[in-house]
Parts: structure tokens; C-alpha cells; sequence
């Protein structure tokens, strides 16, 4: 008899990584906080008014860069519903929607900001993402790190080099330790040294940072986000009026039914420059979080096979304008 | 240029197996992530795999100065809700700077140490395998860290039946002609250098951790059997001691499980020399044959009462 070959699986010992539709670009219109809601609708359709061109530039220069000129773009928009609730969706929503409408834009996607943080509904169940992103911080380890103690902690901050060591005064000598400055790890010269605060805690309530969630946002966007495999807080079309609360509303509505994918290879957000400490703050925070190998491979086959190269790290796959 | 790691092995910290559900919960090291179990021919549950980043001096046995930037990965395993593994390794690749880049390069080729300086991966394997030097790569440590997470879970009771000694593997991964082999050092220490055809993959790690396991099984009993004293104690005290080999570690040989076809050769050399399995049966025949010469003196013992 000729030697059989047997084949044997077991499902719940393989991996499985659900992929996600990806679009070239996805485009932040807009990050409407409750002062913009405060000061008016002017502010909004002043917003827009700047994004226009931008909008119009980015998809020439992706209708440049994609063979046969069909660039997948979407918009979206971010409500923050977490550090402050201000309005409700069925008033806002068609305000802003408006607003967009008198410039030409329409907006793709609407997401609320606390589904970055957590989100529960029936249909997604109940997904932690800010938690999973903070579990796939990898450290930015100082020169000397060689593995034989656990990484230096500062609990809920997160930096980019080394920080200044505590100058209390030492009690035996009774003499003050003379300043040390922080050091940046990947230093050109000289450091800029930043330490981010991720989040903090009142009693059992844990607040995240406004740059960690906009880390998220961003992770999300950029499709590098799974939880048990599968892709969290997928768009959703939305059934009948918008609601009279935020809870009401799904994480990330989907507003036009043609819209490009909502996740994209690459992200560019028009923002205000009040907003340039956030981002650098983003970006210290993203250039630290280790995205799942398979989900990569998974990306850069796709952009691979579709002719588009894609830059190898996701902090440069990000990018702004700011006006 | 070659890939190095390190695996701990320990007996869980429990009184008893854990179940595979508790085998879910303790290896649920990172949310959003599933721990892998298996369940032919034997339950084996792998938490999901995390880094740490280093930058550090990586051993050279001619002690000339190679620095290594990149991040470790380190995962742990639970073998029949019995045996816990803490284990990491890293693929050390050629730099193509010659300085230290933004971080972001590194997370993108996770599980990759990019070596600056010139290094010869003869020197580094020798170096990784030989005496341990100060302010280099610690590989062991990372291991054990990860071993100590698993053991500190609250949801073992932490009275474990017998005490035994963890035992460390470290291993040195190369491509070329194939060649295998495996040495004790102390008490506790052994190394493993491995040269596979083709490149690498994480089935060798899934080798490694499975000798880990066996070297790890078959110096425990040896251990008991050795504290057991037959034939310098008596025959029911002996019975006695041997008994948590037979509760605990005995029905957990399963040599080459996990390990993938092209592997399998890798162990069943070992096998030839210096034979786990054999050492292995004899070891176990021989706890047997304890038990049953007690069984039988005791029932004669009973049955001699009976007659007086």
C-alpha cells in the first residue's frame, strides 16, 4: 500500500485575519470639538470653504498616480462625542451636511469620536479599541536596552527618548542633583523630546487623551485595526432619521452609498494649525504601535498588486495639511 | 543572517491542569487578540505574540562591539494545562544604515534586530550560545518575563505539586545543509544549534519550543525518579514520591506534535542520538514497575494480615 498523506486542521489553532476594503486615500474633512459647534455654523462652511481645493488636489494627484486614473477617495468626519456631548445627531448632522453641500464636498463618512475609545451595539458587540491599541504600544527603547529588565514606565505617558532623571534632592549628600536634560532616541543632533499623555484616571473612570483617540482614528482609518480577526466598527448605512441621541448612532455611518471604502493605503487630514501639537503627539504615539504582521502583508500585497507601493511605515502612510 | 531565541520552561504554578478555558484566560495577553489552542494529540494554547524593543550590544564570542536595534518577539505556551513556556526570539538582519532610525522603521519589520557594525554571523552564534556577557541582548530575561506573566495570573492557585527547576533553550537558527545539536550545560541550561534548508520560518521556533518542552519533561522525572531514592528507601515511601510523575507529567510525552513535516527529521535524529524517547520509556518503566512491585507487596502484606 502507498503511503497515505493526512491532512489535519483544527480551527481554533490557525489564525484567521478578516481583510478590509481599502480605498487610495481617505480625506478628514473636518473634526468638529463643541467650541466649533459653539461658535456657529460660519465656523463650519469657514472649514470648508479651506478644505475644498485640497480635496480637489489630492484626487488629481491620485488620479496621476493610479494606473488608469480611477482613484478610490473617500471623505469622512469626526464628531467628538466623548470629552464633551453637545447637540444631538438629528440636529447637527444635516447642519454640517449642509455646510459641506454649499462648497461642493460630500462627506463619505460620519464617526463618533468615543467609538474610538469603546463601542457597543448589537450588531458589532462591544469592542475596546482605545484598550487594543494601548496593548500594542511597543516602547521606542533608550540606547542600553537590552532586554533584562521590563521597559521603563511612566504609567499612562508615553515618549520618544529617554526622560530626565528626578533631581530631588539626594538626603545623605543634602545636595540638589543638577538637571539632566531628556534625550530623543533617533536624535539628528539634536532632540526634540516629547512625552504624550495617554490617558488618565479618576477613580475607576479612565479618560483617554485626545491624541491616543486620534491615534485610533487614524489606525482605523488606515484599516491596521482587528479584533479577534475580525475588522472593527465596519461603516453602517443608516435606517430611517438620524437619532435625537449620540448613543444612538453607529460608530461610523455610512452617508453615501457610492462612497470609495472608508478605510484607505493612505490618510490626509485638513486641519487648523491650533491642531499641530495633537498630530505631533499623534505621531509619537502611532510611530510606537506595532500593527499585526498578517494585517501589513495583507495591505502591501494589495497595494502591491494594484501597482500602487506604499511607504513602509505607517506614520508615513499619514498626512496633513494644515491651513 | 540567523535567527536566536530563547525559551523557559516550567511546570505551571497550580495544583491541578488547567482546563482549556483557563488556558484561554491566562494566555489572554493582549486585547482583541485570540490565544491559539490545539487539541490532537494534545491541548496546547499559545497566548498571542508581543514585542519589546531593544538597542543594546549583541554577543559576539570574539567580544568585538555589534550593536542590535529592533524589537524582540516573545509569546507564551501552556502544554497539557501543565507545562508553562515562556519563549522569544529575533531574526537579526543586516543593517542598511549605518545609525540608529526612527522607530517606525523597526515596528514595520516586527520581530526583526538590525545589526550595525561588522558582525559575522559564525561570531554572533557563538556568542549567543556561549557564556552570557553583561549589557548584551537578553534574550533569557525577556523569556522568563514572560514566563513569570503567566505564572503570576490570578487564576492559578499557585500550589503547584512538586517543585522543579525551570529549564532554559537557547537556540541558534541558520539556513544551510541540515544539522542539529543539542547541548546540556548545567543543571538547568541547554543550547540548541540548528541548520535548516530554506529560509525561516516560525515553524522552527514551533521545534524549539517543543524540544524545550521534552528536555524539560525528561529532566523533571529524572529529577523525581532521583528523589525518589529505589532501593535506598522503602518501597512504599519511594511509590510515594514517585506518584506526581505519574499525576502530573507522565501521559505529557508527545515528542514532534506540533512540529511540521519538513522538521520532523530534526527530531528523529535526536531521536537516533541521544534518544529522548528511549531514556524517556525507561524512565517511565521504571516508575511503573515501583509502582507495581509496591502494589504487590502491599497486597501481600494485606493478604498475609488476612491469614494471621
Amino acid at each position: 500500500m502507498t503511503p497515505v498523506q493526512a491532512t489535519f486542521g483544527e480551527v481554533a489553532a490557525e489564525r484567521r485575519i478578516a481583510s478590509v476594503p481599502l480605498s487610495h486615500v481617505s480625506v478628514e474633512l473636518g473634526h468638529l470639538y463643541m467650541e466649533d459647534y459653539e461658535a456657529g455654523p460660519d465656523r463650519l462652511r469657514e472649514q470648508f470653504r479651506r478644505v475644498a481645493p485640497w480635496l480637489a488636489t489630492v484626487r488629481s494627484l491620485w488620479r496621476e498616480r493610479v494606473p488608469g486614473g480611477r482613484a478610490r477617495v473617500s471623505t469622512c468626519f469626526l464628531v467628538d462625542d466623548y470629552f464633551s456631548r453637545f447637540s444631538t445627531p438629528a440636529e447637527l448632522v444635516p447642519m454640517v451636511l449642509e455646510a459641506a453641500a454649499e462648497h461642493d464636498l460630500t462627506i463619505d463618512y460620519l464617526a463618533r469620536e468615543s467609538a474610538c475609545a469603546e463601542f457597543e451595539d448589537a450588531q458589532s458587540g462591544g469592542v475596546e479599541l482605545a484598550r487594543l491599541v494601548e496593548d500594542r504600544l511597543v516602547d521606542d527603547p533608550p540606547p542600553e536596552t537590552d532586554g533584562s529588565r521590563p521597559p521603563v514606565k511612566e504609567t499612562g505617558w508615553l515618549c520618544n527618548g529617554s526622560r530626565s532623571p528626578r533631581t530631588t534632592p539626594m538626603q545623605a549628600m543634602g545636595k540638589t542633583r543638577p538637571w539632566e536634560p531628556p534625550a530623543q532616541n533617533a536624535k539628528r543632533g539634536h532632540s526634540i523630546f516629547v512625552d504624550v499623555e495617554l490617558w488618565d484616571e479618576k477613580g475607576p473612570r479612565r479618560t483617554w487623551s485626545c491624541p491616543f483617540l486620534a491615534a485610533v482614528w487614524q489606525l482605523l482609518r488606515l484599516g491596521l485595526l482587528r479584533s479577534d480577526g475580525h475588522v472593527p466598527l465596519p461603516p453602517v448605512a443608516l435606517d430611517g432619521d438620524w437619532p435625537r441621541d449620540w448613543d444612538g448612532l453607529p460608530a461610523v455611518v455610512r452617508l453615501n452609498p457610492q462612497a470609495a471604502p472608508f478605510s484607505a493605503y493612505t490618510t490626509l487630514s485638513v486641519l487648523s494649525p491650533r491642531f499641530l501639537p495633537v498630530e505631533l503627539a499623534v505621531r509619537t504615539i502611532l510611530s510606537q504601535v506595532a500593527v499585526d504582521d498578517e494585517v501589513l502583508r495583507q495591505v502591501v500585497t494589495r497595494s502591491e498588486s494594484e501597482g500602487v507601493r506604499l511607504e513602509e511605515e505607517l506614520v508615513d502612510r499619514i498626512s496633513y495639511v494644515f491651513i | 543572517m540567523l535567527v536566536m531565541g530563547e525559551v523557559h520552561t516550567g511546570l505551571l504554578q497550580n495544583s491541578g491542569e488547567i482546563s482549556e478555558s483557563t488556558c484561554r484566560q491566562v494566555l489572554g495577553l493582549m486585547t482583541g487578540e485570540t490565544v491559539r489552542v490545539s487539541r490532537r494529540p494534545i491541548v496546547h494554547a499559545l497566548s498571542p505574540e508581543r514585542l519589546t524593543g531593544v538597542d543594546c550590544a549583541l554577543p559576539t564570542a570574539s567580544r568585538s562591539r555589534v550593536r542590535g536595534v529592533g524589537t524582540v518577539v516573545s509569546r507564551c505556551a501552556v502544554t497539557g494545562g501543565r507545562v508553562a513556556q515562556g519563549s522569544s526570539y529575533v531574526r537579526l538582519v543586516r543593517s542598511e544604515a549605518d545609525r540608529r532610525l526612527p522607530w517606525s522603521h523597526y515596528l514595520a519589520r516586527p520581530g526583526v534586530v538590525e545589526v550595525l557594525g561588522k558582525a559575522k554571523a559564525a561570531d554572533l552564534a557563538e556568542g549567543f550560545t556561549g557564556d552570557s556577557a553583561p549589557g548584551c541582548l537578553n534574550l533569557g530575561a525577556v523569556s522568563g518575563r514572560f514566563l513569570d506573566l503567566v505564572q503570576a495570573s490570578p487564576l492559578l492557585d499557585r500550589r503547584a505539586p512538586f517543585k522543579i527547576p525551570r529549564t532554559s533553550l537557547r537556540w541558534v537558527a541558520e539556513t544551510g545543509e541540515p544539522s542539529i545539536r543539542f547541548t546540556l550545560h548545567t543543571e538547568q541550561e541547554r543550547t540548541l544549534r540548528l541548520t535548516h534548508p530554506g529560509p525561516f520560518t516560525p515553524a522552527v521556533v514551533d521545534l524549539c519550543e517543543d524540544l524545550a518542552t521534552h528536555d524539560w519533561l525528561l529532566t523533571s522525572l529524572l529529577v523525581i525518579v532521583e528523589r525518589a531514592r529505589i532501593g535506598g528507601t522503602p518501597g512504599a515511601q519511594a511509590a510515594a514520591r514517585l506518584a506526581p510523575a505519574i499525576d502530573h507529567l507522565m501521559h505529557l510525552w508527545m515528542p514532534a506534535a506540533r512540529v511540521e513535516e519538513w522538521l520532523t527529521p530534526f527530531w528523529e535524529s535526536l531521536e537516533r542520538r541521544p534518544g529522548f524517547t528511549r531514556q524517556w520509556r525507561s524512565l517511565v518503566d521504571r516508575v511503573r514497575d515501583q509502582v507495581a512491585m509496591n502494589a504487590l507487596a502491599l497486597l501481600s502484606a494485606t493478604a498475609e494480615a488476612g491469614r494471621r
